[in-house]
């Protein structure tokens, strides 16, 4: 037990019971109300996903909304070939459109609900997978993974325009049926289809939190801080940035699957790369060094962009410009730095100021005492 | 270190400033369930005014927005006035879906008049169906869409080909070379195209598609250099159509042997492209600003006064003006009380109005009757129109698809 292991857990709580009782009841159960914050909360988990990779194993992923966009087309298939049983060959409208005359065989296994769940978080992590063995085994780091995952969202977000025989291309696949969960059917506009939003996140917080709680997340740490020097110590560095980078992807796939329930669409913008940039955005104000932070980050940010934009109707992009600008000159680690730091400040009598100490000295980047106190 | 806890303060205060804006979401969330309230009507205004489409999207803003300072400086509707409200949606699907969501639901908007790109209507398809409220949708579209909660204003296929196509062939020859972007729009045309050329006897020699914001066509001009078609039939939109137009004419095709035909090129494309690059293709629409008539004269005049002289109209803008005058007319035909979405619909239906471009009907399927011209570009930058259709066309969304049938009562499959 420490305090940042108890600022965890706080946080944890504090921000479960905010989505679970007191959004719902700010909005007054009313379910689309709750919709527009359930979409808030599925953005949060894929900031919540990124700072487990970014923030804990210090590997920044730009493009962690391809992995997000995969998980969301998974879900939109399976929905949409619900939506198609009636029609001709039981395949998608747009395929009859772009000429396609039979169903394509990769398309098959997503009449299965069971294979959709599964591959929703297995695709993201396989892909992943394949990114970060070629990456980490060969040693790339630091700008240069910022740089591969970012083309890597390009060609991804390319491939799916293109083909528009198998993807809708740029609209997307629209037109979706409903989810049937163990013959309960999702309304996006339902108080309980904003809980499942809502238990998902905190399940998927609690298995991250778990994470980073454990050795791996120990270790993982210490490969942020000085990856040789873990090296040395006989870990294999790659195996664990690799883990991360998986982790991290089933998440942001998860949160995919999601987001196509909330909006009913599946567009390839979700692979977009001013939307890859605003997670890490998020990430950035909410705090990357806490998880809890991040999807809050995300949370806060998505409503401060809706509000702004209906106040300033024109230039609200410069409003919100200005805001991220000041955030990363003022508070580099986001509102958890803030946070942090304060609570730091109010122990400074406390026997733990010489900890403190040491952190401030250290780069913004480096995290609390944590680490050595677990050792 | 003073200087830190300053800046420290200021970010803290700064949080703070933020969650007030932010407000804390019940307070918005009560209120009059009833549409029509205080002697104002609630409608949304969403075109994008960032992103990619606010070229495009922000003209048809000016348009809409100004049909509805027109009616609500001439007395409004019945005496009440239209409350607009407006939103970006940064050219972006999915903030496409969320504002609506909020003009719907607390904005309480018993209309919303937006969007370009079928990408983006798709998106709040399940917002404006999901709360049967009404869409207000200018463009021109691919068809095979039959949405109850959609008010359809701008062309589908049949509408702009009909009569296009023969007279292309009669005047050029009926070998076509099809080239568009890669998305739905190009491809639906062109199995439309296709349709009508194998009934009159024509033929696409080639059928081609390029990506979204392509701007290199050296190697498509080879190729249709080699093909010598009678016709390039272009879906082409946006910078690809500008890009393709300009590399044509440096290349030294001539428009009177082998003519562009284009379905999406307006004046604002040709603004881009530059008039001696356009001059001699032809575009099919409903309208063009050179259109000859007393209720254009009257729209170009209120429109260049409100944003300058140097802005044109073109058949999209029209269809966001004149929708608002259907709306208001549907509007009047009912008491305050009975204002909602689906009543306006209703109302809707059957309606009659003379638009800039001719004397427009409301069909059962929600689409709209329209007056198809033929339009020659002239070296500044105007379309002198030099065919217009002797009757006015029915919208047919489904007709390149036997047995499919848009009607009142939504699809029908025979």
């Amino acid at each position: 037990m420490n305090t940042t292991f108890k600022t965890d857990i706080i946080g944890y709580g504090l921000f479960a019971a905010l989505i679970l009782f007191v959004v719902p009841w700010a909005f007054a159960f009313d379910g689309f109300e709750l919709n527009t914050f359930a979409r808030y909360l599925t953005l949060g988990m894929v900031a919540m996903a990124l700072a487990l990779s970014w923030g804990y194993a210090g590997v920044l992923n730009l493009g962690q909304a391809a992995t997000f966009g995969l998980g969301s087309y998974v879900m939109a298939m399976h929905l949409k070939l619900r939506a198609s049983a009636s029609s001709y060959n039981g395949m998608p409208d747009f395929m009859g459109w772009t000429n396609v005359e039979v169903l394509p065989w990769f398309w098959e296994p997503f009449h299965s609900l069971t294979f959709t769940l599964v591959a929703g978080l297995a695709l993201p992590a396989l892909v992943a997978w394949l990114m970060a063995v070629f990456m980490f085994r060969g040693r790339v780091t630091g700008v240069f993974v910022a740089i591969i995952t970012l083309a890597f969202l390009v060609a991804l977000q390319l491939v799916f325009i293109s083909e528009q025989r198998y993807t809708g291309g740029q609209n997307g696949l629209t037109g979706l049926a409903p989810l049937e969960l163990f013959g309960w059917r999702a309304d996006a506009y339902s108080t309980s289809f904003y809980y499942m939003v809502a238990g998902c996140l905190i399940t998927a917080l609690a298995l991250g939190l778990a994470v980073v709680r454990s050795k791996v997340g120990l270790i993982l740490r210490a490969i942020r801080e000085d990856a040789n020097r873990v090296r040395f110590f006989g870990y294999d560095v790659a195996r664990y940035e690799t883990l991360a980078f998986c982790v991290s992807a089933a998440l942001a796939g998860w949160a995919g699957m999601l987001y196509v329930l909330v909006l009913e669409f599946a567009s390839p913008t979700y692979m977009s790369v001013p939307f890859s940039l605003g997670i890490v955005i998020w990430c950035a104000v909410g705090g990357r060094e806490s998880l809890v932070a991040a999807a809050l980050g995300a949370v806060v940010v998505n409503m401060l962009e809706g509000r702004l934009s209906s106040i300033f109707v024109e230039g609200w992009f410069l409003f919100l410009g200005i805001l991220f600008i000041v955030v990363v000159l003022v508070m580099p680690r986001g509102l958890y730095g803030l946070f942090s730091d304060a609570v730091q400040r109010l122990q400074t009598v406390s026997p733990r100021d010489r900890g403190g100490k040491v952190a401030t000295k250290a780069t913004p980047l480096s995290a609390t005492p944590a680490v050595k106190e677990e050792n | 270190m003073k200087r830190r806890s300053f800046l420290k303060g200021f970010t803290i205060a700064g949080a703070a400033g933020v969650a007030g804006v932010t407000g804390f979401p019940g307070i918005w969330t009560r209120g009059n369930s009833a549409y029509a309230a205080n002697g104002e009507i609630p409608v949304g205004v969403l075109f994008s005014l960032t992103g990619a489409v606010a070229v495009v999207e922000s003209t048809l803003r000016d348009a809409c927005m100004l049909a509805i300072e027109e009616i609500n400086a001439s007395g409004g509707v019945n005496g009440m006035t239209l409350r607009p409200y407006q939103e970006d949606p940064a050219s972006d699907p999915a903030t496409f879906a969320d504002r609506a969501r909020r003009l719907v639901i607390r904005d309480k908007c018993v209309s919303i008049f937006g969007s370009y790109t079928s990408a983006s209507r798709q998106a709040v398809l399940p917002v404006v169906e999901g709360r049967d409220n009404l869409y207000w949708y200018p463009t021109l579209y691919e068809g095979r869409e039959c949405s109850r909660n959609v008010m359809y204003g701008g062309a589908v296929p049949n509408q702009q080909q009909q009569e296009f196509v023969p007279w292309l062939k009669e005047k050029f020859g009926g070998r076509f070379y099809l080239i568009g972007n890669n998305y739905v729009y190009p491809r639906e045309e062109n199995n439309v195209c296709k349709i009508i050329l194998s009934q009159i006897g024509g033929e696409a020699v080639n059928e081609e598609y390029v990506p979204l914001g392509h701007s290199d066509f050296s190697s498509v001009i080879n190729r249709i250099r080699a093909a010598e078609p009678d016709v390039i039939f272009c879906t082409l939109v946006g910078d690809s159509d500008v890009a393709f137009a300009r590399q044509l004419h440096a290349a030294g095709f001539d428009p009177e042997k082998m003519p562009v035909a284009s379905l999406t090129r307006s004046e604002v494309e040709v603004k881009a492209i530059g008039g001696d690059a356009a001059a001699g293709h032809f575009s099919s629409a409903p309208y063009f600003m050179g259109h000859k008539s007393a209720e254009n004269e009257k729209f170009i005049e209120a429109y260049q006064r409100k944003y300058g002289t140097d802005q044109v109209t073109h058949f999209v803008s029209e269809a966001a003006y004149f929708q608002v005058y259907q709306f208001k007319a549907a509007v009047e035909k009912l008491a305050a009380s009975d204002i909602s979405p689906v009543n306006i619909r209703n109302a809707a239906v059957g309606l009659s109005m003379v638009a800039p471009q001719g004397e427009i009907l409301i069909d059962g399927n929600l689409h709209t009757h329209l007056w198809p011209k033929i339009g020659q570009w002239q070296s500044d930058g105007q379309a002198k129109v030099i065919m217009e259709s002797k009757q006015r066309i029915a919208p047919e969304p489904y007709w390149a698809y036997e047995g499919q049938a848009c009607t009142e009562n939504g699809l029908v499959r025979s």
